[in-house]
């Protein structure tokens, strides 16, 4: 298969002034800057086949939403290449922009005065998207989403929860091939979370759509991603099945026991071990046993605090 | 055609804002037409001391003062409301999802925000057009009523052509408030006919912001006292400050680095 998204060797330097703290340093910052290139992405390169779902994880400022923006055209890569659907996003060719999204947890575009409806309107004249297949795709979105009359209520009056389902709506009317979501649940409260990934799954089930996910919510790379790309400080950690990361990273089981005698205990157990360690606790009076791979969140920390080189 | 449409989905959006608002549509209403009132005082008090001032009349001055206001009416109904989004656009990085549409970037700015209430100032600008004419007991011909007309058109090019340029700036300096406070009160001067300037401010007037352009030359031709060349040399640099203005916002828009989110 041909690889729909294609990074190689992508590199983005923003150029970055600094000053030292206080009162003179400022005075002398505004006639003598000192400027710093601050390498944002090194050398990154994934490549993503059509109809993907891939988790793009990372600490805070490893370079996710650089790399995003980058994909999307929005920025312009420092060094190296990208191609996403054949286009160079770069170009911002019309034929590129008809094809992709961007959706972004911490930016919306819907009008803030007027009910969705309207930004939906506005949108279907910016793609030229015909009258029918407008009023389908708002339709099935709508009722994915279980929107019903709320796109007719002024956005300022929505929830955030129903504002970001409407944000999607409006992000996907074009129904794009490939969807960059950028923290798209972020702030959500956990059956909106539920929800965002059940139509996200969706989408791209339906649409065969390619989807390159950012989150801090690691339940939702876990639930939507088969795959994940890990970066830190610009650079690829990890690239490859998810399950087998934890693995790696934290080859252990976590076993969880609530004895009869009320307590609860939580072992962390190689997988070797596992057998023995379960027949031992069985010995002790069990009331209810689980055994689940340890929490994502821990499996990143150890991840990025490099006890594992990946 | 795609554009046309565009243009009306963006107008309508800007209609139904403005309607969502009764209290405020009222009050507006009543704001503009007091506002016109008001800027005729000055030149009342001027005129009531002499006949003419730097040869003109009160009645051609005030042919001038109603291109000011129909001018002033389209920098604050049409160009200044998208300026000022396009300024908060970038500093909340949402410009992203313009640049994201397949659609040209600058129309789609700058169509994006519409102060209907500036109708009525327009409205009044015409009523003040009739009134002028009527004192003046002239009927301009065809001819005359085209050319201001056209000039009218490159008045307005000229007008958004400015306001791209100054937009262009958000990209380099974010913050850009007195920018356009200094745009709004340079362009303050455009009330007055352009011959009451001397020296050094008439030079800026004519080829800097050119404001003898937007206003006056409109009243001159409509009262058949502007030379067919000068209508010429007129539309020539409307056109040039729009296609320079193109080329700058071009390059400008390469420069965006987009907010973090």
């Amino acid at each position: 298969m041909t690889a729909q998204i294609q990074v190689e060797k992508l590199v983005k330097e923003y150029r970055v002034h600094e000053r030292g703290a206080g009162a003179w340093a400022s005075l002398r910052s505004l006639f003598k800057r000192q400027y710093r290139a601050a390498r944002a992405v090194d050398e990154l390169s994934f490549s993503i086949a059509a109809g993907e779902r891939v988790g793009f994880l990372g600490p805070n400022g490893a370079g996710k939403t650089t790399t995003l923006k980058v994909l999307s055209g929005l920025l312009h890569p420092t060094a190296g290449t990208v191609r996403v659907d054949g286009f160079d996003p770069r170009k911002r060719d019309f034929d590129f922009l008809r094809r992709i999204t961007l959706v972004m947890g911490q930016k919306q575009q819907l009008l803030w005065d007027l009910p969705p409806v309207d930004t939906f309107a506005m949108n279907r004249a910016i793609y030229d998207i015909p009258r029918r297949e407008f009023d389908e795709t708002v339709a099935e979105l709508t009722t994915l989403l279980d929107l019903g009359p709320l796109i007719k209520r002024p956005t300022r009056q929505l929830s955030l929860g129903e504002r970001m389902k409407c944000e999607l709506v409006a992000a996907l009317l074009h129904r794009p091939k490939v969807l960059f979501l950028d923290e798209p649940t972020i702030g959500l409260d956990v059956s909106m979370q539920l929800t965002m990934r059940a139509f996200i799954r969706d989408y791209n089930e339906r649409f065969g759509a390619t989807v390159l996910l950012t989150s801090h919510y690691m339940d939702d790379v876990a639930a939507l991603c088969p795959r994940v790309v890990v970066i830190d400080k610009g650079r690829l950690i990890y690239d490859g099945d998810l399950a087998a990361l934890v693995r790696k990273v934290r080859p252990q089981k976590r076993v969880v026991v609530r004895l009869s005698d009320g307590k609860t205990e939580t072992h962390d157990v190689p997988d070797g071990e596992l057998q023995s360690c379960i027949a031992k606790l069985l010995q002790r009076g069990v009331v209810d046993l689980t055994v689940e791979d340890p929490p994502l969140e821990d499996v990143m920390r150890d991840l990025f605090l490099g006890n594992h080189a990946a | 055609m795609r554009y046309l449409r565009l243009f009306v989905v963006q107008l309508r959006a800007s209609v139904q804002v403005t309607m969502q608002y009764r209290a405020e549509f009222f009050v507006g209403v009543f704001m503009a037409l007091f506002y016109v009132a008001w800027n005729l005082i000055p030149m009342f008090v001027l005129w009531g001391q002499r006949t003419t001032i730097a040869g003109w009349t009160l009645e051609e001055a005030a042919l001038v003062t109603a291109w000011f206001t129909l001018l002033r009416a389209l920098l604050d109904g049409a160009v200044q409301p998208s300026l000022q989004a396009v300024v908060e656009h970038i500093r909340k990085g949402t410009l992203d999802f313009v640049l994201l549409k397949p659609a040209d970037a600058q129309f789609l700015v700058s169509t994006a925000k519409f102060e209907v209430m500036n109708f009525f100032d327009a409205s009044a600008a015409v009523a003040l057009v009739l009134w002028a004419l009527h004192r003046l007991h002239r009927v301009p011909s065809p001819a005359q009523i085209g050319a201001a007309l056209l000039l009218t058109v490159a008045a307005a090019a000229l007008l958004y052509a400015l306001a791209i340029l100054v937009i262009s700036a958000a990209f380099y300096v974010v913050r850009l408030d007195n920018l356009i406070y200094l745009f709004n009160s340079v362009f303050d001067a455009g009330r007055w006919p352009a011959s009451v300037f001397r020296g050094t401010w008439r030079i800026i007037f004519t080829f800097v912001v050119p404001l003898a352009l937007m206003t006056t030359y409109p009243a001159l031709a409509l009262l058949g006292r502007l030379e067919t060349s000068t209508t010429a040399i007129a539309l020539g640099g409307a056109l040039a400050f729009v296609i320079v203005a193109r080329a700058v916002w071009k390059r400008s828009i390469g420069h965006y680095r987009s907010a973090s989110s």
